[in-house]
């Protein structure tokens, strides 16, 4: 079936997800859609779903304008979703993960048809060369195969559209070429395929057409014959808006941070960081970039102490900190800017001043004996407050009453109170307006200008470029290439972070 | 204005709830009335306008038995005698003694709510400090009054900490969830106290009820009032001392801040180098600590003697009130306060229009219900929804 | 350098630190169960010269007798010897026994050789003993059902004990009034549901905590039965003296020697039981009820990106496990008690949930822990009447005890739906 969508606009509250997209993805074709975080896929996607309703625009399938009103209507007009992370119930074996929801039933009683669904989940796995065994639970299969629980999902409910977000994430390279195949076998046999991701070169080899998303709109569509990486790089990354700090040149030191092939695994126990080798000096901003999910996260709670890593070494001022506690790799002069706000960096419900103090309470003056000294914290918070520019009605408002920048302002005021002699920033400035960003950035380059070792994460890449004296990418996992900063141009990086060396 | 809006805020919720209680239990009242419900079909305005009469005695009667009669206080105040004067109050202390272990107990579920641990096991907590504290008093007969009574009030603490460190400790080691860990330990508490009251050294000699010997006669705590028949003791104020230590702990302190802050946002707790481990399992003690104090003072103070039903729903009653109070100390010893004189001024209640005091446990229910969904509250009186923040703290409380 | 250990790059290592865990786990526990071997010999030797008379009615009370006299040093010997086989069992496959069996197999041998014991030569009828079991692990299985269901579909259940003593109170009420015995159970029935009701209504509409809105129907449950029963039922005698539910012999069957009196002369509520037993099962595990349940408990996301109705599903669980527990409550009142008497659950809503929880979240499962919890009762109501001095509250403890040890996994980790308590955004 021929699906297309027409001026697709979402707006959510500050932000327009989704600015008046027009896609179109042919019968028997696979449409590659490639953006990088925050370029509107998702919002897309969980739109084609039946998960949002756009505020505009139409979806047609086959010339048929159709609308949503949840996931049940996606899925009886053909589209299926195969999610990044998989919607499988863990202690489900795969006959009942593939028909939940579509279950065959016999007449009595609503009997589950489990024969007949096995049949079908067998014949369908024999058909298009997916290898499953129906009768394992999903808790004991390899991702690999997980995935393609979730392809027979889709092709289970005769769904002609099938919709894959950023599929490859989890997959290992072999993994991801057995994808390929399947996802061509697919499209041989009729079925229209999305494939959304943020790699160059998987779009450039699976992909039919390629349509480019940056910012909530299409950059434009392009077909891989006659396009490049270096045209797809720079039309999935732009050229908008240019981050104008003042960064004077860098005057590194001696080593502060060192990390020696540092393997660090996820939640779900898999190895997320592989094999990271990275140094940070005194004086300079290595900035880490990269496509979210590949690892940073892991990295970055490895290094304040969140997560122990497998194997490897790190060290902070020459002490190990393999095995030390938050705590304790705070007090050796670290500040940490968490990734997310809201749920690591501060408590809501606590005030300003609270917050202010929440890794350092514990220390003088803010404690004496066990026992707070709220003057001198409200002194040091009242302080805080007047440099960092906190608008707030007053030390005593509860944080989650601020707006996201004078939150996050909060928190950089918090870290930067005490010294510092490495500073760890995760999205310093994500979803924040640009007065917040610059004032930010400032900040950080301050603090390097004063002696301070400085590791920045972003996915953001203009950022990573406004500030990284030497750019780091980590891509799967890895550490694919570190630039200095007159070789990190937005193609070079754009590259590396689409996974070309 | 807005100030004093803030002000009030924590307490509209907590007072639009209660009227509401009032108000479903008048009609629960009224429904089961049966004699005036009997005459409905015939004289329908005569039974409905009776059994509301009916109500309205009942609650004044609810009233003057929790807080006196104002006629006996123009008694004593014109010139009246010690005696005159202990009947004149003798309501409003009895209303005092009626909530000196909701204090502790409600104080127990503002710790442990408050750290994100739902330590619903104040019953076994309070019963055993209680019973300890018997033991250690009974060990020491013979010895000066305020030894025993200062070891028999460590040892009941002590005895409501253990039981508060088994199910606090699982959590933190296993995982074990302290809702069922603490529901199975009320039970075993009541069973050891059951086994216990059958010993010969605890057990009340000539009775085959479960009952310890009298310890009134070789231990008793201080009375306050130098007035005949007056039974208010120096635990009320240890009371308020407690809220005072508790409030100190959870908003002065270094370990307060780690359990408020593990209570409301646990990832950030962690991110900031806190324990949350030893945040969980210092929040059980102490909550166990307060709980079994307040089973010691029961039966060192008030009752003088253990039996299996000395905890007479302290432990659930704590919890209605601990969210009533918004998980404040000060708001705590509030609402402990109404419901003691709930509790007290119902005995009056009972006895004049023969409404079982049961109805009020009903109606705590029935705040609790109201208080944990604000939401719901604010439908019934359409009120908007406020600032950010939201309702009571009982969202904070729940959602760690 | 420290932690210079390999990196091994696979999943499956993960898979195996968790297997570690669970093999030193499965370690301990075998070493545990072998030194209670090593002890059983110890009591066997203390008791070669007792004997025990065990026996039971053939046909019917106080008719024939089977008589079954044995030393009790005697089963000791076989419960060591077989629980010594179990530890050194366990030792040797470590995580993969399944330990629930084994325990089914060893228990009861444990039981009958401290029964022995006690008994100290005193001749036992056990028949009652079983029979009483049954009846006595009825409102706590059904309890457990209950929870299950409501468990199964990511909502937490303590409630069990409050509407059970509604159940109670209603049950009889009814069936006083109309003065038909079946009224009470359906009455108290729709009443369980309408609570079922209010507590998702608490919970998915106003989003209060399900350990809060639970904690007010226990609580609720309470104050009002004992205020009607103080207000309107102590008064009123005629409405709480309902027909009974008298205990039904299943033709031909309950006259099977020893077992008859048994497993066929019982109330029709252990009937009812142990059939909603095979019910749930069936409709747990083969239905897509049962699926969609199981789902929205394990991963609602799951189950809403296939367009199911999530939080549908946790209504409708909430109003089943609501008529189940008011339909279990009415057994209180109905059957041998005879009237409403106040808090007369007494607990055994909790016990419920201990059952749920021993027995897997599987209703077989559940329904054998109540079994031993009913046991538990029907031994010490034996003891009392034998008139063995063994202080009653030892043996009560137990469910609780061995509950807790059950969640705290030290006997053998038990997972409940990943989910249930969560509150679901649907989209």
């Amino acid at each position: 079936m021929r699906l297309e969508l027409r001026d697709i606009t979402k707006q959510f509250p500050g932000v327009l997800a989704n600015d008046r997209i027009s896609i179109q993805a042919d019968r028997g074709k696979v449409l590659g859609l490639l953006g990088e975080n925050g370029a509107g896929k998702t919002t897309l996607m969980n739109i084609l779903s039946g998960l949002y309703r756009p505020d505009s625009g139409e979806i047609l399938i086959d010339g048929q304008p159709r609308t949503f009103d949840d996931p049940a209507a996606a899925i009886r007009a053909g589209i299926g979703m195969v999610h990044q992370h998989f919607m499988l119930v863990p202690v489900f074996d795969v006959v009942d993960s593939v028909a939940l929801g579509a279950e065959p039933v016999t007449g009595f009683a609503g009997t589950f048809d489990r024969a007949s669904a096995r049949a079908r989940v067998l014949e369908l796995s024999r058909q298009y060369g997916l290898d499953v065994d129906p009768d394992a639970r999903i808790e004991d299969l390899p991702v690999g195969v997980r995935q393609r629980v979730e392809i027979l999902k889709a092709l289970y409910r005769r769904s002609d559209i099938l919709v894959l977000d950023e599929p490859s994430a989890v997959l290992t390279p072999s993994e991801t070429e057995e994808l390929f195949g399947i996802i061509r076998g697919l499209a041989e046999g009729g079925t229209t395929v999305i494939f959304i991701t943020h790699k160059l070169n998987e779009v450039l080899e699976v992909a039919d057409t390629i349509t480019v998303l940056r910012r909530g709109r299409v950059a434009g569509t392009v077909l891989p014959h006659e396009t490049s990486r270096e045209e797809l790089a720079n039309l999935m990354v732009g050229r908008d808006v240019e981050l104008t700090v003042h960064r004077g040149p860098a005057h590194p030191k001696e080593v502060v941070l060192e990390l020696d092939d540092v393997y660090v695994r996820d939640d779900r126990l898999e190895m997320a960081v592989r094999g990271v080798t990275l140094d940070v000096r005194a004086g300079e901003i290595v900035a880490v970039a990269g496509v979210q999910g590949n690892g940073q996260t892991e990295l970055v709670e490895a290094i304040v102490g969140l997560r122990h890593p497998d194997s490897g070494a790190m060290r902070i001022a020459g002490q190990s900190i393999e095995r030390a506690s938050p705590r304790h790799i705070s007090d050796l002069g670290v500040a940490h800017i968490p990734e997310d706000r809201m749920r690591d960096g501060l408590i809501r419900q606590m005030t300003v001043a609270e917050n202010y103090v929440l890794d350092s309470y514990h220390r003088k003056p803010y404690s004496d004996r066990g026992q707070l000294d709220r003057s001198a914290i409200a002194r040091a918070a009242a302080a805080g407050v007047r440099d960092f520019d906190i608008r707030t009605p007053s030390i005593g408002t509860f944080v989650g009453h601020l707006s996201g920048g004078n939150q996050q302002k909060v928190i950089v005021a918090r870290e930067f109170s005490r010294p510092v002699r490495l500073v760890v920033a995760a999205q310093p400035t994500r979803g924040l307006d640009v007065g917040s960003i610059e004032y930010i950035h400032r900040r950080i380059i301050e603090q390097r200008d004063a002696g301070a070792a400085i590791l920045i994460i972003s996915t953001e890449l203009d950022e990573v470029l406004a500030l990284g004296d030497r750019v780091a990418v980590m891509y799967a996992g890895r550490v694919v290439g570190i630039l200095p900063s007159e070789r990190a141009t937005k193609e070079a990086v754009g590259m590396l972070m689409g996974g070309v060396q | 204005m807005n100030a004093l809006r803030t002000r009030l805020r924590p307490i509209v919720i907590p007072t639009l709830a209660i009227v509401a209680a009032f108000v479903v239990g008048s009609i629960f009242l009224v429904l089961t009335d049966i004699d005036h419900m009997k005459s409905l079909a015939s004289d329908p305005v005569g039974a409905i306008a009776g059994s509301l009469g009916a109500v309205g005695h009942a609650y004044m009667a609810l009233i003057i038995g929790a807080f006196g009669d104002p006629a006996k206080f123009a008694i004593a105040l014109n010139g009246g005698t010690d005696k005159q004067w202990a009947t004149a109050i003798r309501p409003l202390t009895e209303t005092l003694i009626a909530a000196t272990p909701l204090i502790f107990t409600g104080l127990a579920v503002a710790v442990s709510f408050r750290s994100g641990v739902f330590n619903i096991g104040m019953d076994g907590q309070f019963i055993l400090g209680a019973l300890f504290a018997t033991i250690a008093a009974i060990a020491l007969k013979g010895a000066p009054m305020p030894i025993i009574l200062l070891v028999a009030l460590v040892a009941g603490m002590l005895a409501g900490g253990v039981w508060g460190f088994i199910p606090g400790f699982l959590k933190a080691r296993t995982g074990a969830h302290e809702v069922i860990t603490t529901i199975m330990l009320n039970y075993v508490a009541s069973q050891v106290v059951l086994f216990s009251l059958r010993l010969e050294f605890l057990r009340q000699s000539n009775s085959t009820q479960p009952i310890s010997k009298v310890i009134k006669d070789f231990v008793q705590v201080p009375m306050m009032l130098p007035l005949p028949g007056l039974r208010l003791h120096w635990g009320f104020v240890v009371a308020l001392l407690a809220a005072v230590v508790v409030s100190w702990l959870l908003f002065r302190t270094t370990r307060g801040f780690e359990l408020r802050s593990a209570g409301l946002n646990l990832t950030a707790a962690r991110y900031a180098g806190m324990s949350a481990g030893g945040s969980i399992i210092l929040a059980m003690v102490v909550s166990g600590f307060l709980a079994g104090l307040g089973g010691a003072f029961q039966v060192l103070g008030t009752v003088g003697q253990m039996s299996n039903d000395v905890n007479a729903g302290f432990g659930w009653n704590a919890i209605a009130l601990g969210l009533l109070g918004g998980l404040r100390p000060a708001g705590v010893v509030a609402a402990a306060l109404l419901f003691g004189a709930l509790r007290n001024g119902g005995g009056l209640m009972q006895v004049e229009t023969s409404i079982p005091l049961d109805l009020l446990v009903f109606l705590q229910a029935l705040v609790i219900m109201f208080v944990a969904a604000p939401g719901l509250v604010r439908t019934i009186y359409r009120l908007r929804q406020p600032a950010p923040e939201g309702g009571a703290p009982v969202e904070e409380g729940a959602a760690a | 350098m420290t932690a210079a250990v390999a990196p091994a790059d696979t999943i499956a290592a993960g898979a195996s630190a968790a297997g570690r865990r669970a093999l030193r786990l499965a370690r301990a526990r075998g070493i545990v169960i072998a030194a209670l071997g090593v002890a059983a010999f110890g009591f066997a030797n203390a008791t070669m010269q007792e004997q025990a008379t065990f026996s039971f009615w053939i046909d019917q009370q106080g008719g024939q007798a089977l008589t079954i006299p044995i030393t009790v040093g005697a089963l000791w010997i076989v419960t060591g010897v077989l629980t010594g086989i179990f530890g050194l069992y366990q030792l040797w496959r470590g995580a993969s026994v399944r330990w629930r069996l084994w325990l089914a197999l060893v228990l009861p041998l444990w039981i009958a050789a401290t029964i022995g014991t006690l008994l100290s030569g005193k001749p036992a009828t056990l028949t009652n003993l079983f029979a009483g079991s049954l009846e006595y692990a009825f409102p706590i299985s059904m309890g457990a059902f209950a929870a299950m269901i409501c468990e199964r579909s990511g909502m937490f259940d303590i409630a069990v004990e409050g509407k059970l003593l509604l159940g109670a109170c209603v049950a009889s009420i009814a069936a006083s009034v109309t003065g038909i015995v079946i009224v009470g159970p359906i009455v108290a029935a729709i009443v369980g549901m309408g609570v079922g009701l209010l507590m998702a209504w608490l919970a998915i509409r106003y989003r209060v905590d399900q350990i809060i809105s639970g904690t007010v129907v226990n609580f609720g449950a309470l104050g009002l039965t004992n205020f009607i029963y103080l207000r309107i039922l102590q008064l009123n005698t005629d409405l709480n003296t309902p027909p009974t539910v008298e205990a039904i012999q299943i033709p031909v069957l309950s006259h099977v020697p020893v077992i008859g009196p048994i497993l066929f002369a019982e109330t029709p509520y252990v009937y009812i039981a142990i059939v909603t037993m095979f019910v749930l099962t069936y409709m747990l595990f083969r239905t897509r009820w049962g699926l969609r349940l199981r789902a929205a408990g394990e991963f609602p996301q799951a189950a809403g990106t296939v367009g199911i109705d999530v939080i549908k599903i946790r209504y409708r669980a909430m109003i089943i496990a609501g008529a189940l527990a008011g339909f279990a409550g009415s057994y209180l009142s109905l059957s041998s008690a005879g009237s409403f008497q106040m808090n007369m659950s007494a607990g055994k809503g909790f016990i419920g949930l201990a059952a749920m929880i021993f027995g897997g979240w599987n209703p077989i499962g559940a329904f054998g822990a109540a079994l031993v919890f009913g046991f538990s009762d029907a031994t010490q109501a034996l003891l009392s009447i034998l008139g063995v001095d063994v202080p009653p509250q030892l043996l009560t403890s137990v469910p609780y005890l061995v509950t807790i040890v059950v969640v705290a996994g030290v006997v053998g980790r038990v997972r409940g739906p990943a989910m249930a308590g969560q509150p679901y955004e649907q989209a």
